[in-house]
């Protein structure tokens, strides 16, 4: 009965071998499988022989079988593969592709979402205020005086609406700035903030669209200095623009800042030495500064205890000034050309 | 502001080896903003002399705190602390006040001064001979910007470049008077200004009158042309008036005259500067229009500015400068800088020099004056830890928002960012209801819009050409708030005012709110016969990511679909013709039911039993309905489907299951047997 068992194996593995597709497969498998094949009726006859040798007999029955069903597998998938083969010979892979469909992200939410998760990894948690304003959050907390050129009519939008008796004229707010004003009332010290927004002034040319982004950064704590101003900002231009990339301050005059700084950031075509482009090697990025201690008290804050510093810089700006972009008139981020659109 | 210097003119006040463009730099850096320096060129053909690079001219932006750096003097006086700041040699050499004989007779007209308009006049009467100023005050002039007219008004803008106080120069003859009455004009007052345009006043202009109620003088801006210099005149008065800033910018502003003068005069310039601009301007007037001092120098001086001290400690400075800085070298900075400093104890007390008061109030306009000399660049840059391990939630309102827009990205579609403000035609409903704007800049852009969709067909009309249009938009829609209900609710705690809290009692109080602004999802597709059901999909697919269940989309009135969440009206879709279909959804109620919770069901250990059965339908009849109906009819059903129609054959996938049983064919049949039962009964269906 070994020897039996033997020669069915090795039939039927040759077999298996030189089968040619799945169909002559399937009949090897029947024929030493099936409910009558040879191997199934070998076993069937198992209970008849000897109880001491039924055993070892078992065992290599039962090996046989594995054998067997394991070759048809391998010839199975070996077949298969050849079958492939033949086909791939016959198509054009220089065909397109079935894609599956993609659309495209506004330049602005890239920059957004690039921006916020800078800040988030040094603790600036997102937040978002109104943009529709009382003149006190963007104006008069932050120290503007009430005769200062940027409340004027042809550089602010107001509302037709009635002032607030407190809170003055209802605008759209023309920077991130009122959300320095927002967090800090809230009196939840300290702050780490960042507040991107739409932000609106009188205003349509080249680089200049009524409707602009902005996003602000405010820190207040115990003892802040201008030395980590400067840390915040660096990290920042180097991450957003890249390690080559230079920054510094520049003395300037912001009302609700002291002492308040402008940054550059060097050229990205000449790193600094000065091209065309930038003339001097250095672009303007935005204001900066340390909150001043009228408008920490505007909200509430001690500024004996606590101090600050702030940063409000354009979305559209640190978009432009990366390199590669370059946009001839801002206003084309607005213009919703899908032709533009779709190129990012 | 904007101001040219000349650099040859700049060294007569500052003594260095350093280079234009060196100067330059330093000032940038520590001081003010300096554009190119450019070698000189002469602007207009009628002056001589001077190649280009014999001169050169620094083109600097004054920030409007700094009125003082709009002189030659003034930046020389910044430089020299800028330049030996930074360790490059510099002095300053200051103007010297010349020594002036007064003329015989007394000052011959009466100046009757407001206060309130006027801090100060200085003036003097001479005999002129009128003439082309000499070569060198022309091109220093011309370099500088300034236009060269004749000797007499030369000398009031030469003296004002280079001392930083506007002058003004009267034909006395011309004047004719023995009065002049300083007063704010009367609304519709009439004046014509000496370059000939007309303007109405509209009162509270700072105005000179001659006693008669003839205006003589537009005070800090322009003078009139019935007292301007001319070939004939030959003796003049020499005025220098130092005015009410505020009520300057507002004359210049409303009336559009952006002189010079009116530029400095509305920041504040410091009335000492005058005795100094006047004696040089007779010095000057004596050197080039043979100038003869007839009468005594008048000086009305109501308003001299106060000193100001400012104390500081020195632990307050390097606190906020982030570095410790040498009292000496931060005593030496202010001093350059003008301020006189006596320092005592770990404190500084210094005295504000009077043409920098309105700027150097606090301690820390102090200390910006020592951290930008002493180098922004020196101080360390170090990023504050605090709150880098504060706990944020995951999954706040952006992180939905940035999860939305990606899924739609991948679904095909582009974002578009459109103008938050709308002309009337894309304004939903009436117009009354809208939030307008009180100035606006174009037409296109007057009211806040309350619904995307407008503005996404106007993206969908711009861009004719495409055959397919997928966009997106997720942005604010602006909405009037109610007004507060009663006046009754009207009392307000003092506490919550003057904390300036926005609370809801405080809301009430003021009887106004902001608008509301609510965050939309809006969508569109434009596509040859584009099905209903390709935005009905993007919806569900949306709202499934989102683990948004319980919602329902109805028939809507308007044609196209409501949909609801929880009886919440959450949107619509909107079908706009066979090509253009849109959709808009609250995204603030897509938010509160949007989810990251998962649930685990334990997954069955008994098989389930599948079918189909197809209904013939009438067509009023919902599928929802039906499917809500098959649903009911038994709790071993699992889960019913639409799996296909045809006419007016439905056909449901229906898949039964018990979750402690393999079910037997008798129970299916049964729930079969009941199924076709109650649907034929309630929708007057037959199998198929």
């Amino acid at each position: 009965m070994e020897n039996e068992l033997i020669n069915i194996k090795n039939n039927a593995v040759s077999l298996i071998l030189d089968a040619k597709d799945p169909d002559e497969l399937e009949h090897i498998k029947l024929q030493f499988l099936g409910k009558s094949g040879q191997l199934t009726l070998v076993i069937k006859r198992l209970p008849k022989i000897n109880p001491e040798k039924r055993r070892e007999v078992g065992i290599l029955a039962n090996e046989v079988k594995e054998s067997i069903e394991s070759a048809i597998i391998e010839q199975e998938v070996r077949i298969k593969n050849q079958e492939l083969g033949k086909r791939i010979k016959k198509i054009d892979v220089t065909d397109p592709g079935i894609r599956p469909p993609l659309g495209h992200l506004h330049l602005i939410t890239q920059a957004i979402w690039e921006i916020t998760s800078i800040f988030e990894k040094i603790g600036f948690g997102r937040v978002r205020y109104p943009e529709v304003e009382w003149d006190w959050y963007p104006f008069g907390a932050l120290n503007f005086s009430e005769n200062h050129p940027a409340r004027d009519d042809w550089e602010t939008f107001f509302i037709d609406a009635p002032p607030h008796p407190k809170y003055g004229p209802m605008l759209l707010t023309p920077h991130t700035s009122n959300g320095q004003i927002r967090e800090m009332e809230k009196g939840k010290l300290p702050i780490k903030m960042l507040n991107i927004a739409r932000c609106y002034r009188r205003q349509s040319d080249v680089s200049h669209t009524p409707m602009f982004h902005q996003f602000e950064g405010l820190a207040v704590n115990t003892s802040l200095s201008i030395s980590n101003l400067k840390g915040v900002l660096e990290y920042f231009v180097k991450t957003y623009f890249g390690e080559e990339r230079k920054s510094r301050i520049r003395p300037y005059h912001f009302e609700f800042t002291e002492p308040s700084f402008e940054v550059d950031v060097t050229c990205g075509v000449c790193l600094g030495r000065g091209c065309k482009l930038c003339k001097e090697g250095w672009l303007e990025l935005g204001g900066a500064g340390m909150v001043h201690p009228q408008v920490l008290r505007n909200c509430k804050i001690d500024p004996e205890k606590h101090n600050g510093f702030a940063f409000g810089w354009g979305v559209e700006r640190v978009l432009m000034m990366k390199e590669g972009i370059e946009i001839d008139d801002l206003r084309l981020l607005y213009s919703n050309k899908l032709e533009f659109l779709e190129q990012f | 502001m904007q101001i040219k210097i000349v650099d040859s003119w700049l060294r007569e006040f500052l003594e260095t080896k350093a280079s234009a463009s060196e100067i330059a730099r330093q000032l940038s850096l520590t001081s003010v903003s300096v554009g190119q320096t450019e070698p000189a060129r002469y602007a207009s053909a009628g002056v001589a002399g001077g190649k280009a690079g014999d001169d050169y001219t620094y083109d600097i932006e004054v920030t409007t705190n700094r009125p003082d750096l709009m002189s030659v003097a003034g930046i020389a006086k910044e430089a020299t602390a800028s330049l030996s700041g930074n360790g490059i040699a510099a002095k300053y050499i200051p103007p010297k006040t010349p020594k002036v004989a007064e003329g015989d007779i007394s000052f011959p007209i009466e100046i009757k001064n407001d206060p309130k308009l006027v801090n100060r006049i200085m003036a003097v009467v001479l005999e002129v001979n009128i003439g082309k100023s000499p070569k060198e005050i022309a091109n220093r002039l011309e370099l500088s910007g300034i236009r060269s007219l004749n000797n007499l008004v030369d000398v009031t803008n030469y003296v004002m470049r280079e001392i930083g106080h506007p002058a003004h120069v009267f034909d006395y003859d011309l004047l004719n008077t023995k009065e002049m009455i300083i007063r704010g004009s009367k609304k519709g007052e009439i004046i014509t200004t000496l370059d000939g345009k007309e303007y109405r006043l509209l009162g509270g202009d700072i105005v000179a009158d001659n006693g008669e109620g003839e205006i003589i003088d537009l005070l800090g801006i322009m003078g009139t042309a019935n007292s301007v210099v001319n070939e004939k005149t030959k003796r003049i008065l020499f005025f220098l008036d130092n005015n009410n800033p505020d009520r300057i910018r507002q004359t210049s502003m409303s009336l559009g005259i952006r002189t010079e003068a009116a530029i400095v005069n509305e920041k504040g310039v410091d009335p000492e500067f005058m005795e100094l601009a006047l004696k040089r301007g007779i010095e000057l007037y004596q050197q080039i229009a043979q100038g003869k001092v007839v009468s005594k120098i008048l000086d009305v001086y109501p308003n001299k500015p106060k000193t100001q001290t400012v104390k500081v400690s020195l632990e307050k400075i390097n606190k906020i400068i982030g570095v410790g800085i040498n009292p000496n070298i931060a005593t030496e900075i202010l001093q350059k800088l003008g301020f006189k400093v006596s320092a005592h104890l770990g404190f500084f007390k210094v005295e504000v020099p009077s043409e920098r008061i309105n700027d150097i109030k606090i301690e820390e306009d102090i200390i910006e004056e020592i951290a930008r000399i002493y180098g922004y660049h020196r101080i360390p840059s170090i990023i504050p830890s605090f709150l880098s391990d504060k706990t944020i939630p995951y999954a706040n309102n952006f992180y939905w928002e940035d999860r939305i827009k990606s899924a739609l990205k991948y679904w095909g579609y582009t974002e578009v960012y459109t103008y938050s403000l709308v002309s009337e035609d894309l304004f939903d409903g009436p117009i009354n209801n809208a939030i307008k704007l009180k100035n606006p800049l174009t037409s296109d852009m007057v009211y806040l819009r309350n619904t995307l969709v407008p503005s996404l067909l106007e993206v969908a009309e711009n861009n004719k050409a495409k055959e397919i249009i997928k966009i997106f938009e997720l942005a604010n829609t602006y909405h009037k708030s109610q007004k507060a209900r009663s006046t009754s609710h009207s009392t307000v705690s003092p506490s919550t005012v003057s904390s300036g809290r926005r609370t809801r009692s405080d809301r009430i109080g003021s009887g106004q709110n902001l608008p509301k602004e609510k965050l939309t999802l809006a969508g569109l597709i434009k596509k040859t016969g584009v099905s209903f059901f390709e935005v009905k999909g993007l919806i569900e697919a949306l709202f499934d990511d989102l683990e948004i269940k319980n919602y329902k989309v109805k028939n809507r009135v308007e044609g196209g679909a409501e949909i609801s969440i929880e009886n919440e009206n959450v949107g619509y879709i909107e079908i706009l013709n066979s090509n253009l279909i849109d959709f808009e959804i609250n995204f603030e109620i897509l938010l509160k039911n949007a989810t990251n919770k998962k649930v685990y069901k334990p997954l069955a250990k008994f098989p389930a039993v599948f079918e189909d059965i197809t209904f013939v339908l009438d067509e009023a009849v919902s599928t929802q309905d039906v499917i809500e109906e098959i649903s009911l009819q038994s709790f071993l059903i699992r889960e019913v489907k639409l799996k296909d129609q045809f006419e007016n054959a439905r056909t449901f996938h229906i898949i039964y299951q018990a979750e402690d049983r393999n079910l037997t064919s008798k129970e299916v049949s049964e729930i079969r047997e009941q199924v076709i039962s109650a649907i034929s009964s309630k929708f007057n269906a037959r199998v198929k």
